[in-house]
């Protein structure tokens, strides 16, 4: 029932959100199984989880725990096709650290 | 930038026009969808030309503040682009939780009894995981926040999630600090875009993030950090002429860092110390 936030974040922001719950768009770059790697501002190695369906190539958006070793174990993704603009989307996440106050709590 | 090509992707015939920004709310109500109008609340009729919708994220949703003496009138209502993550369906209304990263919230649409045996194409694409667009109206019951949904349909092009969130942050930055084209609102966005193209070469500031900022910021902020100095800052005029630049830019890249939170001011507006985060 309760959904906790998630930050949205790059590749340069895993350190600054170890053990916290984010949401990361990135592109699917490989997949090796129980593990894949994004690119997401930087490649990301993503632990996968057995419903979660990734396409090399695509977009994908995952929630997932930022592990110690800043790998992220997926909780849910989501599919964003192939015709996301990156741009914007990067832009989005460097809009919702520099004003925080309308996307999310520090703690 | 980004905002305006944004603007130019054609959503489909739902799209609501954002007219009426403004707190008065002109005669014209802005974001009321005539046509579906027939969900006045039984208590009767209310008065919805106030209404305007904005852009927003479900943090400011549940953040927004009662205006004082409305009993139900919220400073905020607006349209909000999120994940479904539930769905319950009662014979007089759907709910729907939403989360969109930066909270979750309950979203009501009450069903019209005329439309109920329709088969609604856009109802099958509404399923839980799936990302969709509210418009509605902020409700408080018993503490609880929900919105009381006029529209609910599905986001067919994922690039709406980011022209939603930065449009949101548009109208934030309109309300908080003036529109665009009054002088610090519109060097933050520029410098957010740049931003972009500048993230990998930022310096050491011990900890602060200065991607984004001019030169001149950054080497106003540097000496900031480094000059000795009272409680009392450093006052503009005495870092243009240690720095050797023009006062004009020392204020230009100060108002800046102000904006950024950076630096904040102490003794006067032209008087400014380092912002220690905690």
């Amino acid at each position: 029932m309760d959904h906790p936030q998630t930050p949205r974040i790059l590749a340069p922001h895993l350190s600054n959100f170890q053990h916290r719950i984010v949401r990361m768009l990135g592109k699917v770059v490989q997949l090796r199984g129980e593990t894949a790697v994004i690119d997401a501002g930087g490649q990301v190695d993503v632990i996968l989880s057995r419903d979660s369906h990734l396409t090399v190539g695509h977009a994908v958006e995952i929630i997932g725990k930022v592990d110690g070793n800043l790998a992220v174990k997926v909780q849910a993704a989501t599919d964003f096709g192939t015709n996301i603009d990156f741009n914007a989307a990067n832009a989005v996440v460097e809009a919702t650290h520099r004003y925080k106050d309308i996307f999310y709590d520090e703690n | 930038m980004e905002l305006e090509a944004g603007a130019e992707m054609n959503y489909n015939n739902y799209e609501t026009s954002y007219t009426s920004y403004g707190a008065g709310g002109g005669a014209a109500g802005g974001g009321f969808i005539p046509g579906e109008g027939s969900q006045q609340s039984p208590g009767g009729r209310r008065e919805y030309t106030q209404d305007s919708l904005r852009p927003v994220t479900i943090k400011q949703i549940l953040e927004a503040q009662s205006e004082a003496g409305g009993n139900d009138a919220f400073k905020i209502d607006g349209a909000v682009i999120s994940q479904i993550r539930n769905i319950s369906t009662q014979t007089t209304n759907i709910t729907y939780r939403l989360d969109d990263g930066t909270g979750s919230i309950e979203v009501k649409q009450w069903l019209d009894s005329d439309t109920v045996d329709q088969t609604n194409p856009t109802k099958a694409k509404l399923v839980e995981g799936a990302y969709c667009r509210a418009w509605g109206k902020l409700k408080s019951f018993n503490d609880r926040r929900s919105v009381s949904a006029q529209i609910i349909r599905p986001v067919e092009d994922m690039n709406e999630v980011s022209y939603h969130l930065l449009e949101a942050t548009a109208m934030h930055l309109h309300f908080t600090r003036g529109a665009p084209g009054s002088a610090q609102a519109g060097t933050a966005t520029t410098n957010g875009s740049a931003g972009q193209q500048q993230a990998a070469g930022g310096g050491n500031y011990g900890g602060y993030d200065l991607a984004g900022y001019t030169p001149v910021a950054k080497r106003v902020f540097q000496y900031l950090r480094e000059a000795p100095q009272s409680n009392e800052g450093l006052n503009q005029h005495e870092i243009a002429a240690k720095l050797g630049i023009d006062t004009a830019d020392i204020a230009r890249a100060g108002d800046d860092l102000l904006a950024g939170g950076l630096i904040y001011t102490t003794v006067d507006d032209q008087t400014w110390a380092i912002l220690e985060a905690d």
